[in-house]
């Protein structure tokens, strides 16, 4: 490269050209990458959970090991290939995490939220996702393993899959605190509160430690399915914002700049 | 006297991290020949209560326990070399953070049920059989870190336009072929045998040859890379 920037060239018509344009000359790509890449283990983590490992919605607490040996051989390829892919994609973890820490670090606010919202977010994918992925695998990988053990193992992924709450109690409660402190703009203050509703469905689903059945059990109407509403409204809408920050983003210092109108080419 | 050079101390810790994880390599029974996924829950209780097996077992474990971590120092200063490159953001060196900090507790998580396995061996074969899985699958599958790291690595060094590169593009490309060397272990329960088994030609020959590759080139590169750094630094 030269060192004079030079005004990129414009950008062309057909959809790999334009792939190419951007990868060398669109000064976002870093984040773009960033965005796409959550996009995807979103789309994928759906895929994979509901679709394949039949995960969520999750089956019955009060079932005894007859059926849950019996759940375990229905599901037996999916959980096997569907947690596979759930390995392999873990990464995509980190780009997440990477793309709300610089949400964070373009903020008005210490350097201190973006670090801590990364560690607590790093350290969650293990007892928030891996954890049960491995019991289940392991679960699945033997059908003729005593029925006792596979009875323990279901109840120990499921409950490291709903039950951990801690670290994305606190670590969305950071996000909450330095959108709500910014000054740059960088989210709407609705979002500051929307992070109230997720933060929150970490203390509803505390129950699930107590109770077997009804609405507070893992599989509960309160429990699972108000919470998964929430984490579904609340994961769109930072999705959405990101892309919306990419966008706006101007790699200055002070408020980030609204959107321009759009332009009538565009759509 | 030139100054004493923390970057340079950490990289040179890299050959001993090497060589325990190459003896741990070596020694634990379980890697030699690897241990076969269909062995019955009896066979597997049966090798941790070996009187042969059990001392090698721990002793190689207890290594690893407190080495296996010790990758974190090295990629650290990977990410710190990330960090030179001409990025305008410092999401890609984030990444790299996370995921270092994810994929060594794996380690940690096998090595931790390896050796619940070995702490009573005449407990129940089932539960051993339990927990033998447990320090299998963690140890083999749990490849995403280490993939989303090659790849986080890869974009970064595509990325790093500018004069003097801060490393060169071979090995971005190098970094891209060991991920997919150690991708398919990721499905490495869906087998009980053959190659994606645990102790198949691709979970166990590939992705661990794969690995050790790994750590004998970017210690190469780190070395270079650091020295000629320090070198240009001090003619300027």
């Amino acid at each position: 490269m030269s060192a004079v920037p030079t005004a990129p060239p414009p950008r062309p018509a057909g959809r790999w050209a334009r792939l190419g344009w951007h990868w060398r000359h669109d000064p976002k790509i870093e984040l773009w990458i960033m965005w796409w890449a959550m996009f995807c283990f979103y789309q994928l983590f759906g895929v994979v959970f509901a679709l394949m490992t039949r995960v969520m919605p999750p089956p019955k607490p009060w079932w005894g090991q007859a059926r849950i040996v019996q759940w375990f051989s229905d599901n037996h390829d999916g959980l096997l290939w569907g947690f596979g892919i759930c390995f392999l994609i873990s990464g995509l973890v980190a780009s997440c995490n990477a793309l709300i820490g610089y949400s964070m670090r373009r903020m008005s606010v210490s350097r201190a939220f973006p670090y801590a919202y990364i560690a607590i977010y790093s350290l969650s994918t293990l007892p928030g996702m891996l954890l049960a992925a491995i019991l289940l695998t392991v679960g699945a990988m033997r059908p003729d393993r005593d029925p006792a053990i596979l009875s323990w193992i279901y109840d120990a992924a499921f409950m490291t899959f709903v039950g951990t709450m801690g670290v994305f109690l606190v670590g969305t409660a950071i996000w909450m605190l330095a959108i709500l402190l910014d000054r740059n703009r960088v989210f709407p203050l609705w979002f500051g509160y929307l992070n109230i509703c997720n933060l929150l469905t970490e203390v509803v689903v505390a129950p699930v430690w107590i109770f077997q059945e009804g609405p507070f059990a893992w599989n509960g109407v309160i429990t699972f399915w108000v919470d998964t509403l929430v984490f579904v409204v609340y994961t769109a809408a930072f999705i959405t914002l990101l892309r919306r920050l990419v966008l706006r983003e101007d790699f200055g210092e002070g408020v980030l700049p609204d959107l321009a109108a759009p332009s009538a080419g565009r759509a | 006297m030139r100054k004493i050079d923390g970057e340079i101390i950490l990289f040179w810790t890299l050959p001993f991290l090497a060589l325990s994880w190459l003896l741990v390599f070596l020694f634990f029974p379980g890697f030699s020949p690897p241990m076969s996924p269909t062995m019955s829950a009896e066979e597997v209780a049966a090798f941790y209560r070996d009187p042969q097996n059990l001392p090698r077992i721990r002793y190689s474990l207890i290594v690893f326990n407190w080495f296996g971590i010790g990758i974190v120092a090295f990629l650290t200063l990977i990410m710190m070399q990330m960090r030179r490159m001409a990025h305008r953001t410092p999401v890609l060196a984030y990444c790299y953070l996370g995921c270092s900090t994810g994929g060594p507790v794996l380690f940690f998580i096998a090595d931790l049920f390896w050796l619940l396995a070995a702490f009573r061996p005449e407990r129940d074969p089932q539960l051993t059989l339990l927990f033998n899985d447990l320090a299998w699958i963690s140890f083999t599958g749990q490849v995403g870190f280490m993939v989303g790291q090659c790849v986080f690595l890869a974009l970064a060094i595509f990325l790093d336009r500018q004069h003097k590169p801060v490393f060169p593009a071979w090995v971005a490309h190098f970094n891209l072929a060991v991920a997919l060397a150690i991708a398919p272990a990721a499905f490495v329960a869906t087998a009980l045998e053959g190659p994606l088994a645990w102790n198949g030609l691709l979970s166990f020959w590939v992705r661990n040859g794969a690995i050790g590759l790994w750590l004998v080139v970017m210690t190469g590169v780190m070395g270079r890379t650091l020295y000629r750094q320090r070198g240009e630094e001090a003619a300027a």
